[in-house]
């Protein structure tokens, strides 16, 4: 086992990771930006490096920096967190060429997956279903002769993008050219790569994704499936597991075809495979997330099973000690995510100091965040501020407890979306599960005329 | 701020007595901007051309890999590649020179030639090697541009030469200068049979390699920032004892005073040498 990583993220995850180690017994590195100096995760860990300026590309995805901070520290490993680094494969690889180990898959994987498109072929080649859609292309021609085959409506979507960035909706065949010359441009400009594949827009469509675990030996489970179909514009709200639109026997056939998919890429660590659930029931890959996601608590609740804590295990060459038939799933867990927005002035992120915070308790009720009473939101990262997790025995009763804990939060000094969260909680299209991945930009559509949402 | 009390855990399970990783960048990992002081990946250098991401700083990169950035891909054939300097006039130390040159620069001379197709184009090429005892002019690098200008001439061939260098080889003394004339007369023959000649200059181009065939091209490009002179600026400085202008003596001064065409950024040269030499065809 490591005696100590060093995390290159910051916020709730990096505390989360922190909190892994110090049960673990390993000692922890924390690396922060000027802005981040009274941050959580850098007062909880055992030393703590200031890797650069405000902005994330000066700080968090200074790669040089962080590790440089590794190696003055002696860190062993390097945990990445999701987002910023964590699915950069060049970062992969200078871990390993500086003798770190990086916790997550190889740097190999990581590119094929990070590629949208190598990715969709590999999972095609090894017999899973995959979005109707074509590979990418250049010619403007060409793509609109594939657009029509297809059939409309459609997506334009960026090779290099992922996370629900660098999408456009093409309904029909009119609108496809500007759109893909569009979508072009802009994935040049946010991602440095124009690539653009197209793929059937399935609607309505459900988010479902499906948690993987793979150690450095082989085995291989798969710890549930999560719904994440409460989204706006793509990032998401609300996150359940299990998700009320699996049954059984669907469930049975993501398991399958996601360890065979975790088998042909090789995969080892933690990593999620998202998938499309059409109307009918047939789920379709759409992409691999080659890291932890900011969603694993509702799995963790539901199996017994520490995610990140098993991240670090295989990282140390531990063997899986369970299973796919060891794995169980009990009751039910949902997770808010409390952003430092408003949501009734479309959503205008905020910071500021939080006078006041009461963070709800009780059985089976987690807020991971990174927030303390007295502490200064900065404005130079994203707006989530922590996650509210609850567990219950059935649906119900998870629905009811989070509501009880939303009410029971206060967070004073910044705006955030609790309140909304009760609203949505309390949809009809939530309560019995129907809800698809454009439920909630149709909800915040009706409300626009009225002038704010 | 917080004063967490720490607990104290016992490492989990230590399975194999593995040995301790001790983390160690491996030398070539990082490299130092000259210009702007930044630490940039050597990877991240070697794909944007060996130009500095950050502030466009040209670094020196050798005559192969000139050559691999250049011409297309497998069209490249060397001419008189076993061609090597002889001490002629018996100069102290030159054989040691030459020794310590040829390992230096894995080269056996200051120039490469052969010939090439650029973006499909047919051309001779000669580049120049500046890690062989700075790029200097003797007889063998006279030698061998000289002769493939004769060999473009007879073949009806453009000719693309890099150039860098530290003049004429002090250690072959007028042998060296008289390459100048035996370069430039060839050149002067392949211009009269109709031929085009693009020169690019590197930094840094001086001496009696700037005085003759480097700026007898019929177009004249140069890499950024490049010190393209005759005399050095310390010598005039010292000899006019004046104080010199800004940027004196740089490719941007030169193209002010109309002695160079254009100055190309690296990552654009290919595509620069390719147009011109279509459009000559």
């Amino acid at each position: 086992m490591f005696s100590k990583i060093l995390v290159a993220n910051r916020g709730e995850i990096a505390v989360r990771i922190i909190r892994a180690c110090k049960e673990m017994g390993i000692a922890t590195v924390a690396v922060h930006s000027l802005a981040d100096a009274n941050a959580l995760h850098v007062n909880l860990a055992d030393e703590s490096i200031c890797i650069g300026g405000n902005s994330v590309r000066e700080s968090y995805l200074n790669m040089d920096s962080i590790l440089s901070a590794a190696i003055c520290t002696e860190a062993e490993a390097i945990h990445p967190g999701y987002g910023l680094l964590s699915e950069n494969p060049r970062f992969a690889e200078l871990c390993e060429k500086c003798n770190f180990t990086f916790i997550g898959p190889t740097a190999d994987v990581i590119r094929i997956m990070g590629d949208k498109e190598k990715a969709r072929k590999t999972m095609t080649d090894a017999g899973i279903p995959v979005v109707p859609g074509s590979s990418v292309i250049e010619d403007p021609l060409e793509a609109r002769h594939e657009a029509d085959r297809i059939g409309y409506p459609l997506l334009c979507k960026a090779r290099a993008g992922g996370g629900g960035r660098g999408i456009r909706l093409v309904n029909g065949p009119e609108e496809f050219e500007s759109a893909f010359q569009t979508a072009s441009i802009e994935a040049k400009a946010a991602f440095g790569d124009g690539g653009i594949y197209l793929e059937k827009y399935i609607n309505p469509a459900k988010h479902i994704e499906v948690q993987l675990l793979c150690d450095h030996f082989g085995n291989a489970v798969c710890l549930g499936e999560r719904e994440c179909s409460m989204q706006r514009k793509n990032q998401k709200v609300i996150e359940e597991s299990p998700s009320p639109s699996v049954n059984e026997a669907t469930r049975r056939k993501l398991i399958e075809t996601s360890l065979m998919a975790a088998k042909a890429v090789g995969y080892r660590n933690a990593g999620t495979i998202e998938y499309i659930l059409d109307k009918d029931g047939n789920f379709y890959f759409m992409e691999m997330n080659t890291r932890l996601q900011v969603e694993h608590p509702v799995t963790e609740m539901i199996t017994g099973i520490d995610i990140v804590k098993w991240q670090l295990r295989i990282a140390a060459e531990v063997p899986l000690p369970f299973v796919q038939e060891d794995i169980r799933f009990t009751g039910h867990a949902i997770e808010c995510r409390i952003n430092a927005e408003n949501p009734y002035m479309d959503f205008r992120p905020g910071c500021g100091e939080i006078t006041l915070l009461h963070i709800p308790g009780g059985p089976w009720v987690r807020f991971d965040s990174a927030v303390y009473q007295g502490y200064s939101v900065p404005p130079f990262y994203d707006s989530m501020i922590g996650k509210l997790i609850v567990h219950g025995t059935n649906r119900e009763e998870a629905i009811r407890k989070m509501q009880a804990s939303l009410c029971e939060l206060i967070i004073e000094g910044v705006e955030h979306n609790a309140d909304f969260h009760m609203e949505l909680l309390n949809q009809p299209a939530f309560i019995d599960g129907s809800y698809d991945t454009g439920f909630l930009n149709r909800l915040l559509a009706e409300r626009q005329p009225q002038g704010k949402c | 701020m917080f004063q967490f009390k720490k607990p104290h855990n016992e490492l989990e399970l230590i399975m194999k007595q593995g040995k301790k990783r001790i983390p160690h960048v491996p030398d070539e990992m990082f490299v130092c901007c000259p210009s702007c002081k930044t630490a940039i990946l050597k990877d991240e250098l070697l794909e944007n051309a060996n130009v500095c991401i950050k502030c466009g700083y040209h670094f020196y990169i050798n005559a192969r890999l000139r050559i691999h950035n250049t011409a297309d891909k497998g069209s490249f054939t060397e001419t008189d590649p076993e061609m090597q300097s002889e001490n002629v006039l018996g100069f102290p130390d030159y054989e040691k020179k030459l020794t310590q040159a040829k390992l230096a620069s894995s080269e056996a001379e200051a120039v490469i030639t052969g010939f090439c197709t650029i973006e499909g184009n047919p051309c001779a090429l000669f580049v120049m090697e500046g890690s062989f005892m700075m790029g200097s002019m003797g007889t063998v690098v006279g030698e061998k541009i000289t002769r493939l200008f004769e060999a473009a001439t007879e073949r009806g061939l453009p000719v693309v030469g890099f150039t860098v260098s530290g003049g004429a080889r002090m250690q072959e003394g007028i042998l060296s200068l008289m390459q100048m004339a035996k370069t430039s007369g060839a050149v002067a023959r392949h211009s009269r049979a109709g031929l085009l000649y693009i020169t690019v200059l590197t930094n840094p181009t001086t001496g009696g390699v700037t005085a003759s065939f480097a700026m007898e091209g019929d177009i004249i490009l140069s890499e950024p920032d490049a010190l393209i002179c005759f005399a050095g600026p310390r010598v005039i400085a010292q000899t006019t004892r004046q104080k010199l202008p800004q940027g004196f003596q740089k490719a941007e001064f030169l193209l002010e005073k109309g002695f160079i065409d254009a100055i190309i950024c690296r990552q654009d040269i290919r595509k620069t040498l390719g147009k011109l030499l279509m459009m000559h065809r």
